[in-house]
């Protein structure tokens, strides 16, 4: 083929690249459009990273939108210290390097008293150097792997800035193996992508629920770019458990379930990666068998929890799915209350405070132990979690028994 | 979604890469179709393939076509078109994955469980293939044919050669997007689900050489069964390696693709 030396037709590539970028940006300022922090140099900033791209978008952006309800409901009792509190968003993309150049840019440039993320457990590993090297409190909302408060217990002078709200795999899997032991299951199914805490959990759950008689009978872990569903949803069927745990976080547990749904119509289902909490895809999901759902908080668990749902849906026009932003919003929650109690933003009298005080949220009162993880579990003052079950007309809280 | 992939790269002669896209558009109109109670993938595929024929008519004729000269330019800009609709898929539609009801399966003898949609998108791109085969290989696919071979020759023969890249691009698009609305009920529908497609049909057409439209059927299915082969004997995350593996093989043995007409003038 000729190649001509001529010009390059410039107007198509201009109208193009114009376009893909005032439609990224113009996303990006929608999302953090209440709280957008660049014009309100006297607020108190809170940096949040999540992925607002790539496959864990989903995620990132209930995430974000928690955030910024957190942060509307501070604004309207008054703010902290008589200032108004803002957030200033960094996409992570579900990358480690974007997540440690994007809380460098927030922590450096942005000047944020501290940081909320991010959502992976390898991007949060990547962003707690951050936090520790500039000596900014970070709070971890989802991020489940033990490494996170493993390394604040092993390195406490290091890492004494993290904190983590959202439930450690130890803890995860103690409140699943509860609600098995609950439904009576002896063999369980585990599928989830071959992502990092997805792996971790399967094992830790294993390790857990082994004592109480409980045993996978199959376990899978697919590709996430081209999963092999069919085959999955035959193996898992063709094993014979009581139940499949679901641990995807996104999307594929939705095609993973309609194929289980062929493949045995009467096995029942729980997810625990959060994307079958929400209601709109709930509506389309076969019910010939109970589809249960893990989640963090649910409307009439407490009157704080449905307050919250009833304000996220009027908000956003969409309930939330009690994980990937349950657990943002109350962190958010927890640090505007650990600022409030300090009287200070001063990072060192904040960590002494959040280490000290009990703090409400939606999920219930979060204490964090030596190692900065909230408590989260079966025991005693412990917070529980939910589990429900989809039915035609919504979701009914079936576990813990009230 | 393969077939028109090799159209393209046959008739056009660019690889494009926001063939995914008209694919994950297709998935919206089904949905949006839904929304609004016609739950049939079939009634979404025509209006899913019209609109993606005017989209890929006015991409074809503003962008491809004058871009064409500059091989490297057209990869990259259609990734970029890729990219603008995901992003303006994400704002008008959210994130977040959204799922067409599947409807129940069919129990056949022994349990077998056949799938309503499996078998309407089944039979639905055996006769789209079939009626491609008889187009190309009849009168009025001859200067798609020509085209392909020679341009120079169509043109010296009258025919409008830019117009029949920019409809063939257009027809090509509207492929990709009633396959998109066919299989929207399989999984969920979400901006990027575009890009898994995306790469299995480039592979499918690169392997299967572009000159036998039975041949890309045919690997479509062969590689659906490895994959999934692969996926039960070894692991489910073995199985897209082991696929890709496979093709960098068939590609090292037969470079031009496993089906290459005889007589094929380079």
């Amino acid at each position: 083929m000729a190649v001509r030396t001529g010009s390059y037709p410039r107007l198509p590539f201009l109208l193009i690249g114009s376009a893909s970028l005032f439609l990224h940006f113009f996303s990006l300022v929608l999302l953090a459009d209440p709280t957008f922090a660049a014009s309100r140099p006297d607020a108190l900033k809170i940096g949040v990273l999540a992925p607002l791209s790539g496959p864990y978008a989903a995620g990132g952006t209930s995430f974000v939108q928690a955030a910024t309800l957190a942060v509307e409901q501070a604004n309207a009792e008054g703010g902290v210290f008589g200032q108004q509190v803002t957030i200033v968003v960094g996409d992570t993309q579900g990358r480690v390097d974007v997540a440690k150049a994007e809380a460098l840019r927030l922590v450096s440039r942005e000047k944020v008293s501290a940081l909320v993320g991010a959502y992976l457990s390898e991007e949060t590993v990547g962003v707690m150097e951050v936090a520790a090297a500039h000596r900014t409190v970070l709070l971890v909302p989802v991020a489940a792997t033990a490494e996170i408060t493993d390394l604040v217990r092993r390195e406490y002078a290091r890492y004494r800035y993290v904190f983590r709200v959202g439930y450690s795999l130890p803890q995860w899997a103690e409140m699943i193996g509860a609600f098995l032991s609950d439904r009576k299951v002896r063999r369980y199914a585990f599928i989830g992508a071959g992502i990092r805490w997805n792996r971790e959990l399967g094992e830790t759950l294993e390790r857990i629920v082994g004592p109480q008689g409980i045993a996978p009978a199959y376990t899978a872990y697919y590709s996430p770019g081209n999963p092999a569903f069919d085959t999955v949803a035959v193996a898992a069927a063709a094993a014979s458990p009581d139940i499949v745990i679901l641990a995807d976080p996104g999307r594929n547990s939705v095609s993973l379930l309609k194929r289980l749904r062929e493949a045995a119509p009467a096995l029942p289902a729980l997810s625990i990666g959060g994307a079958l909490g929400d209601a709109r895809l709930a509506a389309s999901i076969p019910l010939s068998a109970p589809v249960y759902v893990q989640a963090a908080a649910w409307r009439g668990v407490s009157p704080a929890a449905t307050e919250y749902v009833e304000r996220y849906e009027h908000r956003f026009g969409a309930p939330p799915v009690g994980y990937s932003d349950t657990l943002p919003y109350d962190a958010i929650t927890v640090l505007v209350a650990a600022w409030r109690k300090a009287g200070s933003g001063a990072t060192e009298t904040v960590v002494a405070v959040l280490e000290r005080e009990a703090f409400a949220g939606v999920a219930g009162m979060y204490r964090f132990d030596a190692a900065h993880q909230a408590h989260w579990g079966t025991g005693p003052g412990a917070l529980r979690g939910t589990f429900v079950r989809w039915e035609r007309g919504g979701a009914r809280i079936v576990f813990p028994r009230r | 979604m393969a077939a028109g992939m090799a159209l393209i790269l046959g008739v056009v002669k660019v690889i494009n890469l926001s063939h995914g896209a008209f694919f994950t558009l297709g998935a919206y109109v089904a949905y949006a179709l839904a929304e609004r109670g016609v739950e049939s993938p079939l009634a979404a595929a025509p209006l899913a393939a019209v609109i993606a024929f005017a989209f890929g008519v006015f991409l074809g004729k503003s962008f491809v076509n004058p871009a064409r000269a500059h091989p490297f330019a057209l990869p990259v800009g259609t990734l970029a078109c890729a990219l603008l609709f995901e992003q303006a898929a994400q704002m008008v539609w959210g994130p977040h994955p959204l799922s067409i009801e599947a409807g129940e399966p069919w129990i056949g003898p022994g349990g077998l469980v056949i799938r309503q949609w499996g078998v309407i998108a089944f039979l639905s791109s055996a006769a789209l293939l079939g009626g491609l085969k008889w187009v190309l290989s009849a009168r009025p696919g001859l200067p798609l044919r020509l085209i392909a071979e020679d341009e120079e020759i169509a043109g010296s023969l009258g025919m409008d050669v830019e117009a029949i890249r920019y409809l063939t691009f257009g027809g090509a698009c509207a492929m990709a997007a009633a396959a998109g609305a066919l299989l929207s009920p399989s999984g969920a529908v979400t901006p990027t689900m575009g890009r898994a497609p995306l790469l299995l049909s480039l592979v499918v057409v690169i392997v299967a050489g572009m000159d036998s439209v039975a041949a890309i059927f045919l690997l479509s299915i062969g590689l659906g069964i490895f994959g999934n082969a692969c996926a039960w004997l070894l692991s489910p995350q073995w199985s897209y390696v082991a696929l890709l593996a496979v093709v960098c093989l068939l590609l090292s043995a037969r470079p031009a693709g496993i089906v290459v007409l005889a007589g094929r003038r380079d």
